[in-house]
Parts: structure tokens; sequence; C-alpha cells
């Protein structure tokens, strides 16, 4: 096939209904009694239907343990402190898994630990390039607010996408874009376009990439080498935000025949002499109007129900947060050469959250019930090996932060509120054991293909805060389960299992580490062989990942 | 087993602890992966990584003569290359020396210059995570099973830019091992010796040899019991890294950043600085079969002031750089190991106002020395102002070109990206300074 044709055989499948102005709310959600049990139902048919097709016998469904550990880190970014999990583990209620899910995505943790992840994903540049940070740390403020109140994602990307904002090109070279207006949000929220450094084509890639799945970039500069998205069309996406740019054409309501947008929907393709105007992927243009900007005609067609492109997109990211692997992966490159694993379930999932009026929580709740996320991660069958097939749970590696505030859970270290708020500018603070933690494990890889660096083993093994919650006089859990009067060893090592790995010692683990302790570990001190047990569960994959 | 094991231990710990910590089961795994890991590399290259922007004009292509040449001489290198006088100690290398000088780029602001320069890639997008230089020689040439890493990074600075120095897309296994991270003033605050040894690469040192023993016995069981019913990349990359952490503890690889086991004299030779040591530990790292090694030296944003800094700055360079050749080349490393200087651009031929030069990528000069390299000339040529390249042309992807030619890396080599979509090496199109490769 030609990518002339190709390309039009991609773009019929894009076209869809419109009919969505800007003006026009979304429709309400149906009311539907157990909306995330139902959207469970249906993954789980889904996945029963392909499994018995390919023969696949899935893993175990996991144990309370695994499961309180799993949905923790998930949902709030850490492990859970021993209290949490033994009162967890302990609970008899037959309905405890979907109670912890609501108590959990309402925990102020939830919020910040959403907001930061959707940040270092929509905004990865601000990770690591200091002269962006701020601009993450702005935008992400804003995000945990909407986390906070629940905001629906629709009505998130339409408020990223209309804000209002001034430009100021004053400064040589970089393109500062403040918020403008009333609202007070608008400040943070322009941080999504100073981070994209104020210009129309990084904007534009971004959005099409975060919001509909689709990667441009390559189409900026050459037809895309594997998917057909060509040079013209990147330009076309990105002169929705050509009012980034200082205006050239004449002013609207200029003296003349009237051009609703003036210059600010179209954009000089670098190099050509070739002018793009604003157009969406089906080829067709926006009715332009004086009234509403190129960016909130973009925003009525992106963000709206009818769009499948944006549901199943924004659907699929949440999976792949809680699976590891998107339904469709990677997330945003679409095309013959990635096709989804499991077409209808996606299509379901978009459509399912779409009608739940893109409601975060409805989703997350039903994902969190289905029996693939309450699959154990231990292997029992080989057909389980494929983590596209999401027959058992893959093992994740934990985000820096995930992994600090994992530490902090287990070894009762008392963070200072100002250490913790530092921002860390992607540099080690003297003093600041977090940044440490931040910086050496900073990691761009997906989640279940983390590699464990050198210097990262170094410092789990031999630096200085793990050695100081392995120090029995400078511990906090370490040194109380070491003193606590009336425990026998078995106490002790159990407690400790509970507070790195959130479940009790089998009875083997139970007698190897016992008979350990009791026989003073390698130097005949009973307290020190503790420490040492300690130790090696903080360092074991057990502990650094999520199962 | 395992119960075997703890008593193995126990009745060892009454014994000769010593010979307990060699003898246990991680211990002897390890000698037979070290014995494996003894097949060197063949080639190295050191990038000296002048941070900031350096003064080219003043260094490598002067204009005396020319109201934008400023006060310095030239010197002869070799017969046909004239460098600036104040590397005399360099220039008694000048036969291993090539000069780019029409290095012509597309970024004149750091940030984005030290990624191009790094990466051969303009920033901008979010979606693709480039590697830097040091990563893409570290996984062409590097050993998956040596004991020291395959990219270690001294000294850098990375302020604006620190994904120019990270792994991108080939991940944290081609990171570099970084010491000496962040020292603005030069190192001049801290202990130079502590600085540039490996963060945490010793115990605590409450933990003796028997504790660590047990320590780890206990933690090969428990990771090999989570890991058999786990397979996959991610168990397996823990246990590949503890295994080459421990190594680097154990082993006598890791004393290579002990300098202390250098000579006074020689430690005199290349500068008692941070970069002149820097580079101390480069040609030790180089000795160890390490493939690529990158040294930094900064303050080179000479804005103002501009032929004071640069005389200062070159008598860093020119002392370090300068044993770093003879001692190469007395060891008969200079043929295998290439030596590449260059900062993120060049600075203005047009004096300011405050005796300084400004940031220019549109005409300036980079370095390639020793292994693989032609030297004793210069390969392309400014004008006489120096503001504009006449001939050949060099753009930061002909560069990389050169390098990984000189380095003995096919260039056109591709790999798999982050988006699962295989990327060039150096992008399409790169052509290698053939004048200047050997």
């Amino acid at each position: 096939m030609s990518v002339r044709s190709r390309v039009a055989a991609f773009l019929a499948a894009l076209v869809f209904p419109i009919t969505a102005s800007a003006t026009e709310p979304a429709p309400a959600p149906k009311a539907i009694k157990d909306p995330a049990g139902e959207l469970a139902a249906v993954i789980d048919r889904h996945l029963a239907k392909d499994w018995e097709a390919r023969g696949i016998v899935p893993a175990e469904v996991t144990d309370d343990a695994e499961f309180v550990r799993r949905v923790y880190l998930d949902v709030i970014g850490r492990a859970p402190k021993a209290a949490e999990a033994r009162a967890f583990i302990d609970d008899a209620a037959p309905d405890k898994r979907a109670r912890l899910v609501d108590f959990l995505l309402k925990m102020p943790g939830h919020a910040n630990y959403f907001a930061s992840v959707t940040r270092a994903q929509w905004l990865p540049q601000t990770t690591t390039n200091f002269q962006l940070q701020q601009f993450g740390y702005q935008f992400e403020l804003w995000l945990q607010k909407q986390y906070r109140e629940n905001v629906p994602a629709d009505q998130v990307v339409r408020k990223v996408l209309t804000v209002k904002v001034r430009v100021n090109d004053r400064n040589q070279g970089f393109r500062f874009v403040q918020g403008d207006g009333p609202d007070p949000d608008n400040f943070n929220i322009a941080g999504f376009y100073s981070a994209n450094e104020g210009r129309p084509e990084n904007v534009g890639s971004a959005v099409s990439r975060l919001f509909l799945g689709m990667k441009l970039e390559c189409a900026q500069c050459h037809d895309h080498p594997f998917a057909p998205y060509t040079k013209e069309q990147f330009w076309q996406f990105a002169a929705f935000f050509a009012e980034l740019n200082p205006l050239t054409g004449p002013r609207p309501g200029f003296v003349g025949p009237l051009r609703p947008q003036s210059d600010r929907n179209a954009i000089v393709i670098p190099g050509t002499d070739t002018k793009a105007t604003a157009t969406f992927f089906d080829g067709r243009n926006p009715d332009w109007s004086p009234d509403r900007t190129p960016r909130e005609e973009l925003a009525a067609w992106l963000a709206s129900p009818k769009n499948p492109y944006f549901a199943k997109n924004t659907a699929n990211r949440v999976w792949a947060h809680f699976f590891g692997t998107g339904i469709l992966d990677p997330v945003d490159e679409p095309g013959e050469n990635n096709p989804a694993s499991h077409p209808e379930l996606l299509d379901a999932l978009g459509k399912a959250f779409a009608d739940n009026g893109f409601d975060n929580r409805t989703l997350i709740r039903a994902i969190t019930r289905t029996r693939a996320y309450q699959l154990t991660s231990k292997m029992t069958h080989p057909g389980q090996a494929d983590p596209r097939r999401f027959a058992r749970m893959s093992l994740k590696g934990l985000t820096p932060g995930q992994l600090f505030d994992s530490l902090v859970a287990a070894t009762g270290f008392r963070e200072p509120a100002n250490l913790r708020n530092q921002r860390n500018f992607g540099f080690v603070q003297p003093g600041n054991p977090r940044s440490q933690f931040l910086v050496r494990f900073a990691s761009n890889e997906r989640a279940t293909e983390t590699n464990t660096t050198i210097l990262q083993a170094l410092m789990l093994m031999n630096g200085q805060f793990i050695g100081d919650q392995t120090d029995l006089a400078r511990s906090e859990i370490l040194a109380a389960v070491a003193d606590m009067p009336g425990w026998d060893t078995k106490q002790r090592v159990t407690n400790l299992f509970l507070t790195a790995f959130s479940r009790n010692p089998t009875p083997e683990e139970l007698e190897k580490f016992a008979s350990y302790v009791d026989r003073g570990g390698a130097k005949g001190d009973r307290k020190q062989a503790l420490a040492d047990v300690f130790w090696v569960l903080l360092n074991s994959p057990e502990f650094l990942f999520n199962h | 087993m395992s119960n075997v094991n703890l008593d193995r231990r126990h009745l060892l710990r009454v014994g000769a602890v010593s010979t307990a910590v060699s003898m246990s089961g991680w211990m002897g795994r390890l000698a037979t992966a070290a014995e494996e890991a003894k097949v060197k590399p063949k080639r190295s290259c050191i990038l000296l990584w002048m941070n900031g922007g350096p003064s080219t004009i003043d260094l490598w292509d002067l204009k005396v003569g020319h109201e934008n040449g400023g006060p310095f001489k030239e010197i002869e290198a070799a017969p046909d290359l004239k460098i600036g006088e104040h590397l005399p100690k360099l220039a008694r290398h000048g036969k291993s020396i090539a000069v780019l000088r029409g290095m012509s780029t597309k970024e004149g602001d750091h940030a984005r210059g030290t990624y191009l320069m790094r990466t051969g890639q303009l920033p901008g997008f979010a979606g693709i995570q480039y590697p830097s230089i040091g990563s893409l020689v570290s996984k062409e040439l590097g050993d998956p099973k040596s004991e020291l890493p395959n990219f270690v990074s001294i000294a850098p600075q990375r302020f604006f830019a620190q994904e120019a120095f990270g792994p991108g897309f080939l991940g944290p296994v081609h990171a570099p091992l970084i010491v000496g991270d962040n020292q603005f003033d030069g190192g001049r605050g801290g202990d130079i010796d502590a600085l540039l040894k490996v963060a945490d690469l010793d115990r605590p040192k409450a933990i003796d040899d028997a504790t660590a023993a047990a320590r780890l016995d206990m933690l090969r069981e428990v990771q090999e019991e989570f890991a058999s019913g786990r397979p996959g990349a991610v168990a397996k990359s823990h246990s590949a890294a503890y295994d080459r952490a421990i190594r680097l503890m154990q082993s006598d690889s890791g004393k290579v950043f002990d300098l202390t086991a250098e000579k006074k004299e020689v430690r005199d030779k290349y500068g008692r600085n941070l970069f002149g040591q820097g580079c101390l530990l480069a040609r030790r790292l180089v000795e160890k079969g390490v493939p690529f090694v990158e040294v930094t030296l900064g303050n080179w944003d000479t804005h103002n002031n501009n032929f004071d800094q640069v005389k200062n700055l070159c008598g860093t360079l020119d002392a370090a750089w300068g044993a770093l050749m003879d001692d190469l080349k007395d060891r008969g490393l200079l043929e295998t190991t290439t030596i590449v200087w260059m900062g993120e651009f060049g600075r203005t031929p047009k004096i300011n106002n405050g005796k300084g030069r400004d940031h220019f990528p549109n005409a300036w000069s980079t370095v390639i020395a020793g292994g693989g390299v032609k030297g004793g000339r210069a390969a392309g040529k400014t004008s006489k102002d120096g503001t504009t390249v006449e001939e050949r042309v060099t753009p930061t992807v002909d560069l990389l070109a050169t390098v990984c030619s000189a380095l003995g890396i096919d260039f056109e080599k591709q790999n798999m990206s982050n988006v699962k979509r295989p990327i060039r090496i150096v992008e399409k199109g790169a052509k290698p300074v053939t004048e200047v490769l050997a």
C-alpha cells in the first residue's frame, strides 16, 4: 500500500461524528447502580474469553497481604505500614478489598501520588531539565487539586487546552507562557505551555501524544516512517496552538475581508513557504468563528465523549498504570505495527469511561476489582509469561518517590516536613535522604522493565540511610522491634516481615531467620542479628518492587 | 539447604573469618564471573567536556592580527598545525592531535547546545529519550560482565541538561557511574580524593566481614526464592546489579578510584585540581579497560574578561591533558584510546565591551586525538574574521560519526528506542571527517 493510501485508510477510521460545540456541556453520566462493578465484570469476561481461547491458566488469586501492598503502592504511592497491613489482613469483611480502595482514594496521598505520576508522564522534561522544572511543580500543584476534587478527565484536559494565557517572549530564545484572566488556577495550568517552551509544535505534539495517544513528533521533519502521519498533518495540528507565535498577519476585524482567526490558526512550515492551517486529523476544519479560539475548537473536538480516541487513550493509560502494560502498548503508538492486545476490551473500556462521565475513581475502582488485577505475581503456568495476556501480575519497579515513601513507612524514619517538601531540582541536597533517593533512582524506563544499577545497589547496601535504619542506635522501627519487652524472637522476626513486606513470614522463613537470630548471627549478638535480618529484607526484591 | 548454609556460617564464625568470606557461595560465583570477564574491550574513549562553551578561537583557530583575534599568539604543534600559545605541553603531542575547525552547530543555549553535542539530536520533544555519546559507546564497546562500569563520568556539571548525560532509551545499564558530581567550584571546597571515589562503595564501618558475608548469603537466598517464581528482566536485573556492585566492592577493580596509589610526582604533573586528578583517574580507568570516560572542566562561559580566564583555564587543561597524553603514550595506550575535546559551542569572534566573548555555534572548533586519528593537522577552515566556516562545514552529527569511526563503531547501527522504533547511533546522513581518520 502506498503511503498516501495508507494515510487515507487510517484517517477514514478517525472520522467520527462531531456535533459538540465549545459550549455544549458533556452529557450527564448515565445512572448505573454500581458502574465500577459492572465494568469490572465486563473486563473479567473479555480476559477470561481470551485465556480460554489461548489455553492459558491464569495465576492464583492474591492473598490479602500481596493485595494490600500492591493496592497501596498503586493508589497512594507507598507500601502500607505494618499496622495498616495487619489491620487489613485481619479484617474478616468479605468486601474489604473494594472498601480498601474506596478508603485509599480519599486519602490525600492518592491525589498527590496521581498528580506526580501524571506530571511525570505529561511533562517528562520537567523532571530532567532544570530550566523547566518550576513549570512542572506549578502544573503538578494544579493536578493535585484536580485529583483531590476528582474532576473528570475530560474537564481536566479541556481546562489545559483552553486556559487563557499571555506569551511573554521578551526573553530571547525562551517563550514564557503566563496565565491570564481572573482564575488563579490559570497561573499553574500555564506551566504546561511553558514546559513545552511555548512552541506550537511542542505543545501540539504533546497534546496529540498525551490526549489522543498519537505520537506525531517524527512527522515534524519528515513523513512518519512507520505510521501514517505526514509532515503536513503534524503542522496542521500544531497550528491549533499558533497563537503562541507572534501574530504576523492583520489583526482580526481589520479593515478588509474578515478572516476570523487572522493568523491565529495558521503556521508556516519551517524551511518552506507553505502555511498550514489548523485541521483535525480527519481533514476537517472547524467552523471558524471570531468568538472561539482555535484552542477552544480543538478542546471541543478532542475532549468529547464522541471522540473514542480520547476516552480509549486516557483509560488505557490508567490501565497501564495498574498493570504495567497497556492494552495498547506503547500507549501512544497506534498503527499496524502495534495492535491492541484486546481490541474489544479497549473499546469497551473507553466507552465505559466516557459513559461514566470520565470519572477516574470509578475506573480505578473497576480495575482494582478485576480478577486480573487480583492475580498473584507468582507464575504457575508458562502461558502466564506474556505480560500482554494479563494472566499474572507483572513485577513493576518503584518510582523513586514510591521507594522512598515505602522506606519511610517500613523504617519509621521521621522525615521532617521541610525535607519532604524541599524541591530538589534533580540534585542531592546535603542531609536530605529523599533527594538522594530521587536522584539515584531516577529512571525513564517502563515499570515492567526496570533495571537496577550498580550505584543503586551500593546505596541500598552501604548508604547512610539504610545504614542508619538498620543500626540499633539510630533506627526507629528496628530498635522498637529489638527492644519490645515480652516478645520472643519469632515475634520480632514476624514484625520485621510485616513492616518490610506487609506479610507474615512463611513457617520456613520464620524458622530460618529466627534460628539465625537466636544464634546471635555472625557476631554472637541477637540484636545485631535482627538488624542483619532487617537489612536483608530491605535489600530484597520483594521490598524493592511492586509485585 | 539454607539451614545448612547458615549453620556453616555459624561454625565459620568461630573459626577463621577472613577465609570464610572468600569461600561463601556468592563469592565463589563472583570469582567465576570475574574469570569470564577478562576479555577487555579493544578501544576506549576519553571525552574532555568543556562546560560553558570554550573560546575555541583562542585555543585552536587563532586569528592573529585580526581585530577579532585578541592578544594570544600561535605555537607550532606539528608542521601543519598551529594552536594557542597557552597549551605548550599539549603541543608536544601535536602529531597525535587533529583539530576540526569547521564546526557549525545549531544551538547557542547552554542546555540545548549541551544536549545537541552530546546526543547529536535537538532537544524539544518529550517522546524520544536520546542517549548520550558515552552511553552509546558503553553499549557498543562495553563488556556487560566487566567489574567496572562501562561509562564513568568524572566531575560532570549537569545543572542545565541532566538528560544530556544520561543513557536515554538505552536504560540505566548504560548510565554513567558518576563521581565528583556537580562541583561547581572545581572541587576547591572539598577533599578531591574523596570526591573522586564511588559513592557508597565502602561498607559502613560497623559492619565487619563476617556480618557482611552472612547478610549477603541470606540476601542471595531470598533473592533466588523470589525470582524463581517471577521470571523476567526486573528481578534478574536486581540480582545482576548486586553481583556487580559486590564485585566492585571486593575486587581490585574498585581500587582504581583510589588515587593515593599514584606517586606524588605523577599526581602533581596532572595538576592538583578536580580536572587534573579526574584526568589521572580517567587514565587509570582506561588502563582497566573502561571504554568511555569523560572528565568535565567548567567555567568556560567567558562573557567577561575572556582572555585572563581562558589563560587560567588553559593552565589547568594543558597540564592535565599533556600528562594524560604522556602517560597513555608511555603505556602504549594512545593507539587504542581516542581523546575528544569539546564543549557545547564556541564563542563569538567579535570581542565584546567587557573583553569577553559570547555564545557562538556558527563557526568553532573541536579536537580529536589518539587512537584512530590522523593527527598533526586541522580539517575545515574558517573565514579570516572567524565568523563563518569556509571549508568542511561540520555539523554535530559529523563530529559524532568521526568519533565513532575512530573507535571502530558502526555509527549507522540501529538501537531500539523507548518508542519501539529503531534509531541510529548517529542520525542518517552523517559524514565522518575522513581527513582526520587514520
